[in-house]
Formats: structure tokens, sequence, C-alpha cells
């Protein structure tokens, strides 16, 4: 019984979180432009995978995010693409 | 000191089975030789990348059902890249506690070292990273993702966070993990394990297999999955789980949740935090704000030794309120109430926290 009830808990609140992604799919899809600037891309990479667990570094030097993002991308299971596109936009 | 009241006062990932701890070298010793054999053959002194060390400081103050505790932590964190597929990361756990010895007795200090991973990792490619060593057991999101204590915004960990990790919340063997599938919608990924049973003072781990996968919908910011794993020793169990991370894009709000299940018993945490720079009408002294919530329950099912869950049904819910500074520095400040056949309690929390990152002294092109 309290089995049950913990799992309808959770099963909720997976329901909840899916209720969400069906009315951001239902939206309509912005056209892309023709050129994406990486880093803005690498941003929203960073906010959509990186700032799911933890804020921006506030100081972090170009000569350090490529070992921190070769250990996120270990981490995180960041792509290829992912670690390339967040690299523009912490490190310029 | 006894593996009750250590429960009861630092977060659950710091319990540890005592009784696989004995002093043992074999596995260290094939470790570094691992990482030496990947630094004699890697091109690194040529590389641009520089390794470098990172982790964070912590200070904790606790009053757990009236004992205080004093909690001073550092975590260094070491990432070595190697060439362009390899890094050799690792982690340790230096913790005190000070606590008094009795009602009104003098303070005493212990000290607890741990390592929680060391590990060498060959990304093959965005579908496979073959990981040896010792690493974070991957059992759904709080061990791998929430552990460090500057990211987790309770200090004391989940109720059911013993389930999936036994016996030290690392492994000792070998993971494969990546992403299955990789579609501009969404992404399934994977992780493998095999761990060996491992005695070291250290580096002690159970003999467990086990298997995590999720999708993640990155346009929604959504993530659920599911784990599993068959811990190969003593009563030979099997425990799975399900997650669920959700930070809507269009908010500042973020959800988290896990459901775990044993032999022993089984339980969920969900927990809420909402930055309040999402709200503008605050004024822009509020934006560093960030109210939390969690409600957890844990179900004993039944009587376990050493399983580090709590000893009956337990309800559980948590306030806090994080306050973001400059420099990476976070103050943190909980109230939870906890609900128990054992006996009520109250548990309240204050933390300082530091992340550092610097490049590593004393390497060839690493600090300046």
């Amino acid at each position: 019984m309290k089995a049950q009830r913990a799992i309808s808990f959770f099963l909720t609140l997976l329901a909840f979180s899916l209720t969400g992604v069906m009315q951001s799919t239902a939206r309509p899809q912005q056209t892309a432009p023709a050129k994406v600037d990486e880093s803005v891309e690498g941003e929203k990479r960073f906010a959509a995978n990186c700032g799911r667990c933890h804020q921006p570094p506030q100081d972090i030097s170009p000569r350090e995010v490529k070992a921190v993002l070769r250990h996120m991308r270990v981490r995180a299971m960041l792509s290829a693409e992912d670690e390339r596109l967040i690299l523009k936009f912490l490190a310029p | 000191m006894d593996s009750k009241i250590r429960f009861q006062a630092a977060p659950a990932w710091k319990c540890v089975e005592k009784k696989y701890l004995s002093p043992s070298i074999g596995f260290s010793s094939l470790l570094f030789g691992l990482v030496f054999l990947a630094l004699c053959s890697s091109p690194v002194l040529a590389q641009s990348e520089v390794p470098v060390i990172s982790g964070s400081f912590g200070f904790l103050y606790s009053k757990d059902d009236g004992q205080t505790a004093l909690q001073p932590i550092l975590t260094p964190v070491v990432l070595v890249p190697l060439g362009s597929h390899f890094l050799v990361e690792a982690s340790a756990e230096l913790q005190g506690y000070v606590a008094p010895s009795s009602l009104h007795g003098p303070y005493t200090g212990q000290f607890f070292p741990t390592i929680e991973y060391i590990q060498l990792d060959y990304v093959v490619n965005s579908h496979l990273t073959i990981v040896a060593g010792r690493f974070l057991t991957p059992f759904n999101i709080y061990n791998e993702r929430l552990g460090p204590i500057w990211i987790h915004n309770f200090q004391d960990g989940p109720l059911i966070y013993p389930i999936g990790t036994r016996t030290t919340g690392s492994s000792d063997g070998g993971m494969v993990r990546g992403d299955l599938v990789s579609r501009p919608g969404w992404q399934l990924n994977y992780t493998a394990f095999f761990s060996a049973l491992s005695n070291g003072t250290y580096f002690g781990s159970g003999r467990a297999f086990g298997t995590r996968g999720g999708v993640f919908f990155p346009r929604q910011r959504l993530e659920v999955g599911m784990s599993f794993q068959r811990f190969l020793q003593d009563e030979r169990s099997n425990s799975y789980g399900a997650y669920v991370s959700w930070q809507p894009a269009t908010t500042s709000l973020d959800i988290k949740g896990e459901y775990a299940h044993s032999p022993q018993g089984e339980g969920y945490w969900a927990e809420a935090a909402y930055r309040l720079s999402g709200a503008g009408w605050l004024g822009s002294g509020m934006k560093n704000l960030q109210p939390l919530f969690r409600v957890q329950q844990f179900f004993r099912l039944a009587p376990g030794t050493n399983d580090f869950l709590p000893t009956a049904n337990t309800q559980r819910v948590d306030f806090g309120l994080n306050y973001y500074l400059p420099h990476e520095v976070r103050l943190n400040a909980s109230y939870g109430r906890q609900f128990s056949s054992t006996g009520n309690s109250n548990n309240w929390t204050v933390d300082v926290t530091y992340r550092f990152l610097t490049p590593l002294p004393f390497w060839p092109k690493g600090a300046p």
C-alpha cells in the first residue's frame, strides 16, 4: 500500500513533467537564422546540459576550460558537438 | 565513530560499510600503474589543455535532533587531459567532524579522508566512453551529479541514498557510457558498470553490476531515466530506481526527484528550487536568492544490517535558502523536520561553500 503510494507520487511528478514537454513541443518552432552564432548556441547547450545541476562558472580562463569540459563530457555525457559549442561559449 | 551517529550527523554518502575495510594495496597499485602507463604513452607535454585542480571547500554547522556538529570539508578534484581522447580524473574528500563528546562535554574532532574516484577515461566518441579505475557508482542521479557540496542544495543526503550506492558510493572496476541515440529533440543515454569487491582502506567497494538509461529532451530540459543494480555479495539483492530532472526553459525553476527500491526498503525524494533571478519584479537585490523545498518518504520493507537506511518508516520535509555570492561562494541555510516511529526530530543546517578552479601547480605548462 505504502509502496503504491510512493510509486503513485513519483508517477504523478513524472506526468506533470511530461505535460510540460507536450505543451512546449506544441509551440510553433521558430525558423532558425541562416547562420547561428556558435557562442549563443553554446550558451543554450550550457543551459540545457550543465545548467541542470549547477550555475555557470564565474571565473574560468580559456586555459582551464578544455580540461573541465573533458571532465563534464564524461560526467554529463556531452556529445562532441556539445563540447565544441560550449567551449565557444566559455572561451570565445 | 558509531555508524548510526555518523549517519545522522554526516551526509549519507559518507557512510561506509566498515566490515569491508582493511588495508590493501593491490588495487591501488594496479590503478596507479594504469595511470602511469597512460601518462607515458601520451603526448601530454605537447597538448594545449592544461591540467587543473578544482573542487570545493565547505564549512557546515548542523544541529540534528539536538546534537551539534561542525564539519569542515575539502574536496579537491584533479583533471589531467591526455591527448584528445584520454582524461585522468581524481577526487578525494577530506572531512572533519567536530562534536561534543557528551551532552555537555568538550568538543572532540575526527577526520575522515576518502577517495571518491580516480579513473582513466577513454572518450572513443559521443556514443562510447570507457572508464577504468575507481568511479562514482552510477545509480540514479544524486551520487554522480549532485554529490559535490557546492552543487546539492541540502547538505543532508536523501534518505534513500544508500540504495544502489553500497558499499561506499564508489565502485572499483570498469564502466561504459555515452549517448546511444542523439537527435535534436531527444537523446538516449546509457551507463553500464561492473565493480569488484575491494577491501582497500581508501578504495572500498562492493561487488556489483548495474546499468542506467535515460532520455533527455534538451529543448524542454527534461530528463527521465531508470537504474538497475545487482549486488553480488552477501544477500545478492537487486535494487532499481527511477529519476526525473526538469528545468523549464522559461523559468528559473529546478525540479528533481528520485525513487529507489531495495529488498530492505524503498522511498522517494522530490526537490524544487527557484532562483529569484527569474522574478524581475523583486528587484536586483533578490536575484541571488534561491528558495528550496524537499519532501521525502522512506518505507522499511525488511530489517537490514549495515544498509544505512532508516530503521523505520520515515517522512521528512526540508525548507532552505541559497544565496549566491560573487567568486563561487554560496551561503545556505535549511530546516528539516523528520517524522518517524523512532522519534521526530528537527534538523538545522547552515553552511558556506566555495568552489575553486586553477591550473595544476608544478606541472609543465600548468600554473602560470
